[in-house]
């Protein structure tokens, strides 16, 4: 047979009897809507519906109404402290549908049985015969980028924590992994566990070190082979550089080849076991493959003889410099405000990184107070990428979704499905990268509105009715009430909703 | 007035098309193109050898695989070019081992053809710059810019359901000064495009005869892209069922006809649009030299690619060529690998835009030589 098919066989079968599953523990995505489900009713964007933009994967009905009554700064120290939010209904959708995620990283790699799913042991003569052992790493591979992707989006719609999986998002880009190099295919899922998930809203200094000792980062950034062993074998400065360039200071951060060098020395010896090693995905400092001699980074002594404490003391220099706070602020400023953030806010955000050791929180606070970000000049500028949008259309139409391949495969053709990015420096955030995506936005909105995604279902006349009518239904997909154009469109296009999640001011947040 | 390429991709009159066809489960190279002077191919196949009488000469030492006759033509015409002894370094012999190596280019994130399409000067923006015929997206396209993967042209349709509904989203978004407008009114104008090909029932030009299946189906939809201007720079599609463990022959001759018919077909269809468009044939390796009890083949190491049109220099088999006796083959007796796969492709890539200073990034950790194609 041909390669390929033995795993995608299984697991779309495995999926397939999780489907069930889902529909068996009844249906979780969709809410009851119940409560105020006021629209907005300003023909601009207003405080409310930017904060909602911005802070979160879009509106659903009954946000505008709810942070209204509680207030934007309420909602601000809400979202900016996820473990006070229950978000129970999420959890346990995540539990039962992605349980694979939950493996320590030795269980992330495959182990005899795995490929068993309950239709097999029920019926052996749909037993696949003659899988080996690289039949059994191709299924586990799929299983995991499956369930990680498939968790992604299912927390993007459905988490009340909406600015917790935001700033998740900008941490997978900011540090991204391609899980089809090497061993991340196994490794990424602890990555975006151990660390993404955990520093998102934590500190920068322990979001980096995390990173740093991540099995899949060592794969990824090429650190496990980065070892001294004598004079004749040269550091690997992949992740060096990267380190620098990427996770810290930013490529105009002010440091020189020489540095990079230095840096990679400081990382030298620290390796993750691979598949064919006892205890394999562990991360190890061999000492006897340190450079143990002094390093100087950015004008700073590294004193010899520090052995694995090298790292800490180089993540002191460079996690908060001056010019690691710039680049993080002005980063974050360009996913909050503009692709071309106004220095000013760049500015106190930077400032209030540096005050706070690199506090996220703080340095998000600061960032949600600035004037750039409170202000009406740069509201509803951003064109959403293409995740974003996707998510934005469940979301504002109360979608039951069980982010079916079928869901994906959109994300897949718009460029912009999780953990594909190939190189280091994560999905591109500036406009102009993706505006070739409006014919599969497009064509996303009619197969939304006509029911014809997998595994995805809306019921738009039970909607409407709820909001109260069309005028509402349109106010709450655009976050502000209709233009006459918009409103005509909405009547003649035949398919209100599908027009609202393919028109323009939909694509902009 | 603008050409519409220069509209939808903004490369002008650089209309080069890539197609990539992956041959999957391990294409017998032997087979495919047999050394039929050699007396060692022979002896290793005696019962499922390539007959002499039977195979298609090509330059006095090499025979095409009988079915492959439609192909000869074309390679008598010094538009196709065979590199033998070819693949990739990996030794698992693992169907997906060796696929992820060669799709990904090596231990690298992303696929080739996909860092290919996003490292160039300009990369391609368009949205049918790229697009993938079948039912998922293969692992060389990883990381491209867009890609569509599609089975047939319907797929491009908008909203065909709701006729009203695209002249709504259209007039919207005539309203929109800048990026978004402009982005919008190329997408049309593709979209037109496909409209007015699908109107037509599709004629293959120069009686050009396409198989009844799948790969012809699809390669006769990348015709038609490509003939219609909508900006196509590259296209995958693959061939699948060559792990030929027993019977062969019966099992290889329908395969080996499809992809004869498809190649000429399609080669004859384009007429003089195959001067800008280039095809790569490909497989992860190759299969046993000696037969099994079977009659059949294991898997093995060194197979066969093809390269067609482009400017290509064809009507030749390139790269050096070992022989069959025994104490050439490798392991447990496999052509060796001679030409690395990433050495064929990356005349290729040149040939369709990539820079010297480029290939490192998609053939990254590959000290590469590439061949004179």
């Amino acid at each position: 047979m041909g390669a390929g098919t033995l795993a995608a066989v299984s697991c779309e079968r495995a999926k397939g009897a999780r489907g069930g599953l889902l529909r068996f523990i009844g249906k979780p995505t969709a809410a009851t809507l119940e409560g105020s489900l006021q629209a907005p009713a300003a023909s601009e964007i207003d405080e409310v519906s930017h904060l909602l933009a911005r802070l979160t994967f879009g509106a659903a009905p009954g946000d505008y109404a709810r942070v209204s009554a509680i207030g934007a700064q309420n909602f601000i120290e809400e979202q900016l402290a996820p473990a006070a939010i229950s978000d129970y209904q999420c959890d346990r959708v995540i539990r039962h549908e992605f349980s694979s995620l939950e493996n320590p990283v030795s269980r992330l790699f495959p182990r005899k049985g795995d490929n068993k799913d309950p239709l097999q042991q029920l019926f052996p003569a749909l037993r696949d015969h003659g899988a080996g052992v690289s039949d059994l790493y191709e299924y586990k591979e799929k299983v995991l980028l499956n369930e990680l992707t498939g968790a992604t989006v299912m927390r993007a719609v459905l988490s009340k924590r909406q600015l917790f999986e935001v700033m998740v998002n900008f941490w997978s880009d900011h540090f991204n992994i391609d899980p089809s190099k090497g061993e991340c295919k196994w490794l990424k899922a602890a990555d975006d566990r151990d660390v993404i998930r955990s520093h998102a809203l934590g500190n920068f200094r322990d979001l980096v070190r995390a990173s740093a000792v991540s099995p899949a980062m060592l794969w990824y950034l090429d650190g496990r082979v980065n070892r001294s062993k004598g004079a004749d074998e040269k550091p690997n400065e992949n992740y060096a550089r990267e380190l620098m360039e990427l996770h810290t200071l930013g490529v105009h951060g002010g440091y020189s080849q020489a540095d990079v060098m230095e840096v990679a020395r400081c990382l030298t010896g620290w390796t993750v076991r691979d598949k064919k090693q006892f205890f394999k995905g562990r991360v190890e400092f061999h000492h006897d493959l340190h450079d143990d001699g002094a390093k100087q980074v950015l004008g700073q002594e590294i004193a010899a003889g520090g052995g694995a404490r090298d790292l800490d003391r180089l993540l002191d220099i460079v996690a908060l410099h001056p010019s690691t706070a710039h680049y993080i602020a002005w980063k974050l400023c360009r996913r909050f405000i503009a692709d071309e953030p106004p220095a000013a806010a760049v500015e106190v955000t930077a400032k209030a990184f540096g005050d706070s050791k690199g506090d996220i929180r703080t340095t998000l606070r600061a960032l949600f107070t600035s004037e750039e970000f409170r202000g009406p000049a740069f509201r509803a500028q951003k064109f959403k990428r293409p995740l974003h949008f996707v998510v934005s259309a469940l979301r504002a139409s109360n979608a039951e979704t069980n982010v079916s391949p079928q869901l994906v495969e959109y994300l897949l053709r718009l460029g912009h499905a999780p953990f594909r990015y190939p190189t280091p420096d994560g999905y591109p955030e500036e406009s102009t990268h993706w505006q070739s995506t409006l014919l599969w936005r497009w064509n996303f909105a009619a197969a939304l509105a006509d029911n014809q995604i997998k595994g995805t279902t809306i019921e738009f006349e039970a909607l409407r009715t709820k909001l109260g009518g069309d005028e509402a239904l349109m106010a709450t997909f655009l976050g502000r009430t209709a233009t006459e154009a918009e409103q005509s469109a909405y009547r003649e296009s035949g398919s209100g909703l599908a027009l609202l999640v393919a028109s323009p001011a939909f694509q902009r947040c | 007035m603008n050409s519409p390429q220069v509209l939808i991709t903004g490369n002008g009159d650089q209309r080069q098309t890539l197609v990539v066809v992956f041959l999957r489960g391990a294409a017998d190279g032997l087979a495919l193109v047999a050394p039929i002077e050699d007396d060692n191919y022979y002896r290793a196949r005696p019962r499922i050898g390539i007959a002499k009488k039977d195979a298609v000469k090509l330059d006095g030492f090499f025979g095409f695989h009988p079915q492959l006759a439609p192909l000869a033509p074309v390679f008598s015409a010094g538009e196709l070019a065979i590199v033998h002894g070819a693949g990739s370094e990996d030794q698992s012999r693992s169907h997906f081992e060796a696929q992820d190596l060669m799709e990904h280019g090596g231990v690298a994130a992303g696929g080739w053809l996909g860092r290919f399409l996003r490292a160039r000067p300009a990369p391609a923006s368009g949205a049918l710059a790229c697009v993938a015929l079948g039912k998922a997206l293969p692992e060389c396209l990883l990381g491209a810019p867009t890609v569509t993967v599609m089975q047939t042209l319907d797929d491009f349709a908008l909203g065909a359901k709701r006729p009203g509904l695209r002249p709504e989203i259209e007039r919207l978004y005539a309203l929109e000064h800048g990026q978004l407008g402009s982005a919008a009114r190329d997408t049309f104008d593709a979209l037109q495009r496909i409209d007015q090909m699908r109107a037509i029932p599709y004629k293959p030009a120069n009686e050009a005869s396409y198989g009844n299946d799948e790969f012809s189906e699809g390669l006769k939809q990348i015709a038609r892209l490509i003939k219609a201007d909508v900006g196509l720079e590259s296209a995958s599609i693959d061939v699948d069922g060559w792990d030929s463990h027993f019977t062969q022959q019966t099992l290889l001759t329908p395969l080996v006809d499809k992809l004869g018919t498809g190649l000429a077909a399609f080669h004859k269809d384009l007429g003089s649009r195959m001067a800008t468009t280039s095809v790569v044939v490909m497989t992860e390796f190759g299969r046993r030299v000696r037969e099994n009890s079977a009659f059949g083949t294991d898997h093995g190491r060194g197979s066969v690619m093809f390269l067609m049109g482009g400017g290509v220099k064809g009507g030749r088999v390139h790269g050096k060529w070992a022989g069959l006796s025994d104490d050439l083959l490798e392991g447990p007796g496999d052509l060796p690998v001679i030409n690395n796969y990433r050495n064929v492709l990356a005349p290729i890539l040149m040939r369709h835009g990539a820079g010297a200073d480029q290939l490192p990034r998609i053939f990254p950790d590959f000290s590469l030589q590439p061949l004179a194609l």
